[in-house]
């Protein structure tokens, strides 16, 4: 006799959280590829004068005496290999259903971002320009101010998930997996920012 | 369980009937007919609104001598008039009965993230209001209040915000509510809803980017980005043809299903559809140039092409999506069996004219024909958007039944769409007609009113005017329905026999 064959379960809901947080990953990384193509579109277009030499062209852009802190940019940019490393981390241990690492691992990532705005402050303080001057201070700050905002977005996610794995939803691995996503997202488009804006200038 | 519920032993829940209560419940509404039905009664006040200025336009540039508002407020009665027909009414509606009705297509009991839908409709709302102010208050595009072109700023990024938000929603409920079926077996209606649903997301926020430099420079510098008399050419591609087509979709869904619902049989070339439909998607492209792609005729053929390559890709490939949709309707139609119905010739009409303006839009940036910058292109705008409100009337009763229990009649509905339809001509085609005459845009001076023009002008006040009474008309009749004992739901018989 044979054993009667079991009917089909449910087909697997699509994780809501995870495809809402792409879809906001999206949006936000269109938000910055705007205002970089905007960047990219004003600084192609900045006047150019000859200088005193009477030779050679400047661009008025970016003033000859404002440096960029590089240091301060470089250590933002590995900062969030970091970042990512650590939400990766906290999905699989929240996958090994390891409470503990899963809250150190999300903590972590909750710093590390509090350590980029940190340095985005710095970077605003020792770099020797103010806002009302020109285009390329209005733009600097503008998308400089934005990615500070998105950081801080990805930070707010980082800790509403702690709190969730601490109440004890350690078993909801889509947000977290949802919360390493945005976070490769934002790392991307800092990449992005990075390039274009302290890179290339 | 909110403030306003409270449990019995028995596990019911018992909603207070008090009136703080009834509007604690609508502020923390957090179901898809609750905000659909809001976002729907919301563009309704702004068609209300458009309509209005329309009326007030028509007969400021009937005569060029004479004049009914301040000439300095000229700009900014456009500007608003340009508002309240896109994200007043378009965008709002579709979105609006996308989430009324979408659950309900695909067996979902509610939409996903519906606080975030919640808070789309707030931020819309607040947005939109603030929009209104601060026109009022002499701001908006080309305003002379510092404080209200920065409060316009605020209000438009709010307005885009609350749209995204319930774009998102929408797009997740379709992605993740399907019921374990593939996108391509979902009904046409939600289909097209998360192709319209997911350009939102993806084009909005780029305006959102601008607005943000348009506002740190204006409230500091106001060196880069020109000013208040500026803010129209750098927001100006999120008002107008194609990315117009992204905000009013759904509509096509609307008529896809309706077109299948009439007939009583399936769609012939369902693949062919969705292709349509997602067509309607290359118009996301639009955010990237940001502005009108004119095709000239160059001295040479590689110049020539240079030209028609980008003026097709933003101006023709667009049209195949409204046209091919059309035309397979009408095989599903051929196919069946039909029985007319209202939601059929409201959607069949809307999404003509939704077509309509798209080919005038088409043809505007047709270099030889110069009509960029006259009254040609207001015309094709109306004509989308009047369209998309016909397409809404024909999705309000073709999902009526489903949503809400109640069906609404066929014949109300039907003639109701051919009154819109008259009054979407009537308030349009006169503008086509005035801008190959060379009436200017966004101007009640600098042309000839004598003759055709000034009939055309009045006569596109008669048109508003007469879409302002059928939207109200077809709120009568939808509370009407709802308040009818039995209206039977002729779609729900033809299900269950």
């Amino acid at each position: 006799m044979t054993a009667p064959a079991l009917t089909a379960g449910p087909a697997r809901r699509t994780s809501t959280v995870l495809v809402a947080s792409a879809l906001v990953a999206a949006g936000a990384a269109a938000l910055m590829g705007g205002m970089l193509a905007m960047w990219l579109q004003f600084r192609a277009n900045a006047p150019t004068r000859v200088a005193s030499d009477g030779v050679s062209l400047i661009k008025d852009w970016l003033k000859k005496d404002v440096a960029i802190p590089e240091v301060a940019s470089n250590t933002m940019m590995f900062t969030f290999v970091i970042a990512c490393v650590m939400a990766q981390w906290a999905v699989y241990s929240a996958r090994r259903g390891d409470k503990s690492h899963t809250t150190l691992a999300l903590a972590v990532t909750l710093f590390t971002g509090l350590a980029i705005l940190n340095a985005q402050v710095a970077l605003w303080m020792q770099i020797d320009i103010v806002l009302r001057n020109d285009a390329y201070e209005t733009m600097f700050y503008t998308v400089t101010g934005t990615m500070f905002a998105i950081v801080a977005s990805a930070m707010v996610y980082s800790l509403v998930a702690m709190f969730r794995v601490l109440a004890g939803r350690t078993g909801d691995h889509d947000v977290l997996t949802g919360h390493a996503l945005y976070w490769y997202a934002v790392s991307g488009m800092f990449a992005a920012m990075w390039f274009v804006v302290y890179v290339q200038k | 369980m909110t403030a306003t519920q409270a449990q019995s032993a028995t596990g019911s829940v018992a909603v207070s009937t008090s009136p703080l209560g009834a509007v604690a419940r609508w502020v923390t509404l957090a179901d898809h007919v609750r905000i659909g039905m809001s976002l729907a009664l919301g563009a309704a006040l702004w068609l209300a609104i458009a309509a209005v200025v329309g009326v007030v336009l028509g007969v400021e540039r009937f005569d060029v001598g004479a004049s009914v508002v301040n000439a300095d407020a000229h700009i900014q009665l456009f500007s608003v008039h340009q508002f309240a027909l896109v994200f007043g009414v378009a965008a709002p509606l579709m979105l609006g009965i996308a989430l009324w009705s979408v659950p309900s297509q695909l067996h979902a009991s509610n939409i996903s993230l519906p606080r975030l839908a919640a808070f789309g409709w707030w931020a819309w709302l607040a947005g939109s209001i603030t929009v209104l102010v601060s026109y009022l208050g002499n701001g908006g595009p080309g305003g002379g209040s510092e404080r209200y072109v920065e409060t316009y700023l605020l209000g438009l990024g709010l307005v885009m915000l609350g749209l995204v938000a319930l774009a998102i929603s929408l797009a997740t409920t379709v992605l993740t509510r399907r019921n374990g079926l593939p996108l391509s077996a979902i009904s046409l209606g939600a289909f097209s809803a998360v192709v319209g649903a997911l350009g939102m997301v993806l084009t909005l926020p780029v305006a959102i980017g601008t607005i943000i430099y348009l506002w740190v420079d204006y409230t500091n510098a106001r060196v880069a980005f020109g000013g208040a008399g500026l803010i129209d050419s750098w927001l100006g591609w999120t008002m107008r043809e194609p990315q117009t087509l992204l905000y009013v979709a759904p509509a096509l869904g609307v008529l896809g299903d309706a077109a299948v619902r009439t007939a009583k049989s399936r769609q012939p070339l369902r693949g062919v559809m969705l292709t349509a439909m997602g067509i309607a998607a290359t118009v996301i492209l639009s955010s990237v140039t940001q502005q009108a792609h004119v095709f000239t005729v160059g001295t040479s053929p590689s110049e020539t092409l240079a030209s028609f390559v980008p003026y097709a890709l933003f101006n023709a490939v667009p049209l195949l999506s409204p046209v091919v949709v059309i035309l397979l309707s009408l095989l599903a139609l051929k196919a069946g069996t039909p029985s007319l119905s209202g939601a059929f010739v409201a959607a069949f009409l809307g999404v003509g004219m939704i077509f309509t303006g798209l080919v005038g839009s088409a043809a505007m940036h047709l270099d030889v024909l110069d009509l960029v910058g006259t009254v040609f292109g207001e015309a094709a705008l109306v004509y989308v958007v009047y369209g998309a409100v016909l397409a809404s009337i024909g999705a309000v009763a073709l999902h009526a039944g489903a949503v809400t229990g109640k069906a609404l009649p066929d014949l109300p509905v039907t003639l109701l769409a051919l009154l819109g339809v008259a009054a979407t001509v009537l308030a349009s085609l006169p503008h086509y007609i005035a801008g190959l005459l060379d009436q200017p845009r966004a101007a009640a001076v600098g042309y000839d009113d004598s003759g055709i023009v000034g009939i055309a002008n009045i006569a596109t006040s008669l048109g508003h005017a007469l879409m302002l009474l059928v939207l109200i008309a077809f709120i009568g009749l939808f509370v009407s329905s709802r308040r009818s004992a039995a209206i039977a739901d002729r779609y729900r018989v033809e299900a269950s026999a």
